[in-house]
């Protein structure tokens, strides 16, 4: 098999794992978010159920701790798009997924050692 | 393991910027001399499987889940610790921009937990106990595992900072102040642990 047949099962993978993972992932909160959210008791700490006003209050008094008030408003946050279900949510995993196939690709080659 | 940014104070938000961008520019200095131009499309699409991968979150018991990160992989594979910071910096970089996954001032840290010990403790772990064990791939895993462990603490340690600087804040003043104001400061609740 050539390289390039090697690129394009490569590229592939990545694009079923990035359909998949919006079916496949878990829901529950990730280590650092369940850790915070149980100890400031928006969750129970082995359950995944989150109450929504003690977890703004929590992640108010983080701020209130660091002073670091910025905020950013993304795109695509939560790795959904508003309105779109699963839909929503596959599309903008395999977005993100070409994306980083086009950046990285792009920086690479501009960083790269040219072939002489 | 994707801080947020509420939860570094700016200050030290920028010392860790700081450090990462000096090993972004390492990270570049090795594409320069040592990333040949018919690796790129291997890094593309390495880097396309890690942001997929890392969208992957594996339950983990009593309410949590974690997630693949894949600097070491990309440092193991590509033959260099710089291939994990540069590969994780800008899966990084997309996943703040576009997805709102982990905080863009706290960003420096994140490619430090990630890319930088990531990289680091996946090839130089991995290179160590392959030359020790006969086996690659217990290698690759044994390397990956204590990358990722170090990640999580010095996480943790980041993550402690800040209440820690405002005890010290507040220690340094006790000249100046009433015993009560410094104990409000000290009580406050610590930010988490992981």
């Amino acid at each position: 098999m050539e390289k390039k047949q090697y690129i394009m099962i490569g590229i592939a993978i990545a694009l079923v794992i990035a359909v998949a993972a919006p079916f496949i992932a878990s829901g529950n909160p990730d280590g650092l978010e369940s850790a915070f959210f149980s100890i400031h008791g928006a969750k129970d700490f082995q359950g995944d159920e989150l109450d929504e006003d003690a977890a703004e209050a929590a992640e108010a008094r983080a701020v209130e701790i660091t002073g670091n008030d910025f905020s950013f408003d993304a795109p695509l946050p939560d790795y959904g798009i508003d309105g779109l279900d699963k839909p929503g949510e596959v599309l903008a995993v395999v977005i993100g997924t070409i994306l980083i196939l086009i950046l990285v690709y792009g920086v690479a080659r501009v960083a790269a050692r040219p072939d002489n | 393991m994707h801080i947020p940014d509420a939860f570094i104070p700016m200050g030290q938000a920028l010392v860790y910027w700081i450090i990462a961008l000096i090993f972004i520019a390492l990270a570049l200095r090795w594409a320069r001399s040592s990333m040949k131009e018919e690796k790129v499309p291997l890094v593309a699409v390495l880097a396309a499987g890690i942001f997929a991968i890392q969208a992957v979150n594996i339950p983990i018991p009593w309410g949590t889940s974690g997630h693949m990160v894949g600097a070491a992989l990309a440092a193991i594979v590509l033959g260099s610790p710089y291939a994990g910071v540069f590969v994780l910096t800008l899966v990084l970089l997309v996943q703040g921009i576009i997805f709102g996954d982990g905080g863009i001032t706290v960003m420096g840290a994140n490619i430090i937990n990630m890319g930088v010990v990531g990289g680091f403790i996946g090839y130089y772990g991995y290179t160590a106990l392959n030359g020790v064990m006969n086996n690659a791939y217990v290698a690759a895993f044994i390397a990956g595992w204590a990358s990722l462990f170090i990640s999580a603490i010095l996480c943790a340690v980041e993550l402690a900072m800040p209440a820690r600087s405002r005890w010290i804040s507040a220690s340094h003043s006790w000249g100046r102040t009433t015993p009560s104001s410094v104990s409000s400061r000290v009580g406050s609740p610590r930010l988490p642990s992981t």
